[in-house]
């Protein structure tokens, strides 16, 4: 009876531990470039964040945000049936890019860090080498990164104002000055902290920390948005007015 | 047995699966409207952003209605073993998920049993979906 046990169990565990919870990422320091910063590149496995308040595994989120009165007046009347810029497939900005569910692959060199989404194939590239912002309003904002110590801080500002923080549609305007930190713990983590400083949608700055687990046995796969988004081209959800 | 046994264990992987989502829930369905439907699957679109599942499904009369459902995005699907062959036309399944809010015959899906029990395709978009 045994015998017979064997083979089912095997297959059945392997490809539960192929697809999620039993795989274990790479251990050792973080790594290196070769001009001795930090080398963050490499697939990664985020927490899906479609709601910034709440906390979850490797997610801590900002239980009370603290709204501006056109900022709450913004959360209140945002109802995602009467336009869902994201489900249109327009750009979602780099907030909810960093808080979408697919992976996100960091590629870098001593002049340039890029931000490759799977979600919907998207990509943001940012210089790091002193140069100033470009005066130029964008959905995803225009980054500029440095080195503190060992951590790439990268701040975003320029945004249209037209996209939000999450799923669930936390507002943000076109004043939002977003900075990420990514440190490299370990060969295997990446701490994550974001700041939203938006004065015209919150009345301080605030903040979520993540971490990031490199997954070695990934590697992106096309997203196409447009390709078969039947929801939108039967009406059930519609284009934002802006 | 064997077979029983695989599609339970397999059910209690799909047990933890993520949810994917590129769109809101609240702009196409309604979390207050749960349904299950038994029915045959017609037609599978495995294609982003999202899957399609369409079912004939019978009423007690036999009369026979046409019924669409949005799984998840099949990159995350992949990751958690599934594919476009994990399910073919002419299986009976049952959906378990969310009405549109629109009255038509559509629903976001949160699970797709086979017959057998065994669980497939888990990912609605709705954040408070139970996996």
């Amino acid at each position: 009876m045994q015998r017979f046990l064997i083979l089912p169990l095997a297959v059945a565990f392997a490809i539960c531990a192929l697809g999620q919870g039993k795989y274990q990422p790479p251990t050792g320091p973080a790594p290196r470039m070769a001009d001795g910063k930090p080398d963050l590149s490499g697939v990664w496995q985020r927490p899906y964040v479609p709601d910034m308040t709440k906390t979850g595994p490797n997610q801590q989120g900002m239980a009370e945000l603290p709204f501006t009165e056109w900022g709450a007046q913004q959360w209140k009347n945002y109802h995602a049936e009467e336009g869902d810029y994201a489900g249109a497939c327009l750009p979602f900005g780099l907030p909810r890019s960093m808080n979408s569910p697919e992976p996100l692959q960091l590629m870098q060199n001593s002049k340039y860090v890029t931000l490759m989404f799977e979600q919907n194939t998207w990509y943001h590239v940012f210089p790091i080498d002193g140069r100033p912002h470009r005066d130029q309003t964008t959905w995803f904002g225009d980054s500029v990164g440095h080195w503190d110590g060992d951590t790439l801080v990268v701040e975003t500002v320029n945004f249209n104002g037209k996209t939000r923080l999450d799923t669930i549609g936390h507002p943000h305007s076109d004043q939002l000055h977003m900075t990420q930190r990514f440190t490299r713990t370990d060969l295997g983590h990446m701490a994550y902290e974001v700041t939203i400083d938006d004065p015209k949608t919150f009345t301080k700055p605030w903040k979520n920390t993540r971490t990031f687990t490199l997954r070695t046995d990934w590697e992106l796969m096309e997203y196409s948005c447009e390709e078969n988004n039947k929801s939108l081209w039967e009406g059930r959800i519609k284009v934002p007015k802006y | 047995m064997k077979k029983r046994l695989f599609a339970v264990l397999m059910g209690l992987c799909a047990a933890s699966g993520a949810v994917w989502a590129h769109h809101s829930f609240a702009a196409e369905f309604d979390g207050n409207k749960a349904i299950k439907l038994e029915g045959t699957l017609t037609k599978l679109e495995w294609a982003n952003p999202h899957i399609w599942l369409y079912l004939d499904v019978k009423d007690a009369s036999g009369a026979v209605a046409k019924w669409q459902c949005e799984g998840g995005a099949p990159n995350g699907l992949t990751r958690n073993g599934w594919s476009k062959d994990s399910i073919k036309s002419g299986d009976q399944v049952m959906v378990e998920g969310w009405l549109a809010k629109d009255g038509s015959r559509t629903c976001s899906a949160r699970s797709v049993k086979m017959p057998d029990g065994h669980r497939i395709f888990a990912g609605s978009s709705n954040p408070d979906a139970k996996e």
